[in-house]
């Protein structure tokens, strides 16, 4: 067997595109292509944060103070419109936002009435939701002015009118730790990324080592050795499942890696690092959350990928076996890949949670219990349930290839 | 010695093809039965060492699956494989070790060297290394393959890739070898390294069973042809009995004469 398992392996290695697939891509296209991703994002936000936003204002002498809160605030230039098309205006891009002060207003302060101001512009991206924020807290800003000013109209003290404002207002003293927060969105991140690696990872090999030598007239000499059925699928099985084990686990220590050098880069740049921030700007948090995972847990995250690389490894050894040719193959393959992925989007809605139940449940389990490795939230009870039920599922679906691959319907299948 | 008797094999069409079938209700082949294939009904011969016995007939006959059952990729229905006594069902290890099988589609792994390639074959058939060495040396040298032993199996000429496979198909020095129509889609230079290493075991302790389309080569080289038709054995004996039954005396003639008409035409 270990004949046939090397072989396959030192064929697979002279392999440029699993080479490719295998290192390359995990252990530098992915990390550099993150974290351009999050720089540009990062630039991006940036840019939105420091844009100067054209503001103009219709009948806004009613409302004293109103458009000088705007020109006094940073980022923020006032314009004349040209005409009364405000859409024209806006779709042009030669103002931001229109403040349009109906006839007749009046400071609130003075009426005591609340004014409606009408505010025309163009928000469809989340780079204008942060420039609307910026102009919700100008507009923030007037309001307690006005709120003060009605204050001191009723004799009111500050005390009051925050009361007034805010009857309770909660000071919050969240428990979760920072490890948990992060966990929260790097956990699902993290399954999400090691899953579609580990059944990818399988993909290409299993074509190789079934359809592949089927179309080859390769596996038709190798049954007619000394070797027996069962010994050859086992090492073929092997083959794969090494595949997809190492891709993973070289992208999980590149991401390690890779997220070392970043944070020194970042440290060098004398990036303030804020350790509540979950943006890509603060990448120097990325080592200090990483530190708080234990080695045993990353170990269990790479253990959990066992099993889950087995079950793949057998379905897509099955399927490839199966198939007449190459074309056949894929075309069983993009939807193992759906059906498989399927669970991992399911662990991840929100209520779902690892318990009993959930731990039995292939695939959503592994994801489910990532997650919590990442947050430091599992439940090693648990997961002691999820690799036996998740074992015992690889081992079955390894006992049936291995019968699949001794039906003669299967080897020549035409 | 190889003895065949009374050698079937049925297949079981799964649901969806039985159906088909069913639902067509025109019987192309008299060998289809009520969801199963009678690919092979009864096939009988044998082949003694040191003889090349030709295997004929029409495509579809039933010869590629009687060789596959032969070399233990199949499992008879019913019948019996006897390989120098031993019953190749029963016994399917010592089957294994004693053919070489070399048919066109067969091929080699195409990111492995000629070398790896035969050396991997021989590793699996359980010789040491030493053996291995010494094997190679010898059929590189009558094969004349020293030139391109060194390079991947993906870079060769179809005569290149040929000799590699007979060299692949021999390093375990086997008693029986099987030859399933080797010549097709070869250029008459690779065709004839093939029917010349054939030609070199006559007379040796080896047994060839040789199967073919190209009935030139059968007269060239075979002592005795098996002919078979829609899974059975329609004639098995001396070649030249067999060119003789028809008044031409061609082999040609024979095959025509003797096989199912429709399928011939």
């Amino acid at each position: 067997m270990w004949l046939v398992y090397k072989k396959e392996l030192l064929e697979i290695l002279r392999d440029k595109k699993t080479l490719i697939f295998s290192i390359l891509l995990p252990t530098l296209i992915f990390p550099v292509l993150f974290f351009a991703i999050g720089k540009f994002t990062a630039n991006k936000t940036e840019e939105a944060e420091n844009k100067e936003i054209k503001v103009a204002f219709i009948s806004s002498e009613s409302l004293p103070g109103f458009a000088d809160l705007f020109t006094r605030e940073k980022g923020f230039i006032k314009v004349e419109l040209e005409s009364d098309d405000f859409q024209s205006a806006i779709l042009d891009k030669k103002v931001d936002y229109i403040f349009e002060v109906p006839e007749g207003a009046t400071l609130p302060s003075n009426s005591q009435k609340q004014e409606v101001l009408k505010v025309y512009s163009k928000e469809s991206t989340k780079l204008d939701n942060i420039l609307g924020k910026r102009v919700d807290d100008v507009v923030e800003a007037f309001n307690n002015t006005q709120r003060m000013e009605l204050g001191r109209n009723f004799d009111l003290t500050t005390e009051n009118v925050k009361a007034f404002n805010k009857p309770i207002l909660l000071e919050e003293n969240n428990f979760a730790t920072q490890r948990e927060k992060i966990g929260e969105f790097a956990g699902p991140m993290l399954a999400y990324l090691l899953i579609a690696l580990a059944v990818s990872g399988a993909m290409y090999p299993a074509l190789e080592l079934g359809v592949g030598e089927k179309e080859r007239g390769t596996l038709e000499t190798l049954l007619l050795t000394p070797m027996s059925k069962g010994q050859i699928v086992m090492a073929k099985f092997g083959v794969i499942f090494t595949a997809s084990f190492f891709t993973v686990i070289v992208t999980l220590l590149s991401y390690l890696f890779w997220v070392w050098i970043f944070s020194l880069f970042a440290m060098d740049s004398s990036v303030a690092a804020d350790p509540d921030s979950l943006t890509g700007k603060q990448s120097g948090g990325g080592l200090d959350f990483l530190s708080n995972i234990s080695s045993l847990d990353l170990l269990l995250v790479a253990v959990l990928l066992v099993p889950l690389t087995s079950i793949f490894a057998s379905v897509m050894l099955s399927a490839s076996i199966y198939a007449k040719n190459m074309k056949e193959a894929q075309a069983y393959m993009s939807p193992i890949f759906m059906i498989g992925f399927m669970p991992v989007i399911v662990a991840f809605v929100p209520g779902m949670e690892l318990n009993v139940k959930t731990a039995m449940i292939p695939v959503t389990n592994v994801a489910l219990a990532m997650k919590d490795l990442i947050k430091g939230t599992v439940d090693y009870g648990l997961i002691t349930i999820l690799l036996v039920s998740t074992a015992a599922l690889a081992g079955g679906l390894l006992y049936w290839t291995t019968v699949f691959f001794k039906k003669e319907k299967v080897l020549f299948r035409s | 010695m190889i003895e065949i008797k009374d050698l079937a094999k049925t297949f079981a069409y799964d649901k969806k093809e039985a159906k088909k079938k069913k639902k067509g209700k025109i019987v192309t082949d008299p060998r289809e039965g009520e969801g199963v294939f009678h690919a092979v009904k009864d096939v009988s011969f044998n082949c003694k060492p040191g003889e090349v016995l030709g295997l004929l007939g029409p495509n579809g006959a039933g010869k590629t699956t009687t060789l596959r059952m032969l070399s233990t990729a199949l499992q008879p229905t019913a019948g019996q494989i006897l390989i120098n006594g031993h019953d190749v069902t029963k016994e399917p290890r010592y089957a294994q070790k004693q053919i070489g099988f070399l048919s066109g589609k067969t091929g080699l792994y195409h990111r492995l060297s000629v070398r790896e390639n035969v050396a991997y074959f021989g590793r699996m058939h359980g010789l040491s290394r030493q053996q291995i060495d010494e094997r190679i040396e010898k059929i590189f040298t009558m094969l004349d393959m020293h030139s391109f032993a060194g390079k991947r199996a993906d870079d060769l000429s179809t005569g290149m890739m040929q000799r590699a496979s007979i060299a692949r198909a021999v390093i375990h020095e086997p008693k029986v070898l099987v030859f399933d129509e080797p010549t097709t889609g070869l250029d008459v230079i690779s065709a004839k390294t093939v029917l010349d290493f054939i030609q070199s075991y006559k007379g040796s302790e080896m047994a060839v069973i040789f199967s073919t389309h190209h009935l030139h080569e059968v007269e060239k080289l075979c002592d005795r042809v098996c002919l078979i038709d829609l899974g059975e054995t329609k004639f098995f004996g001396p070649t030249k009995e067999f060119a003789a039954s028809t008044a031409s005396g061609s082999l040609y003639d024979a095959f025509l004469a003797s096989v199912n008409k429709k399928e011939v035409a």
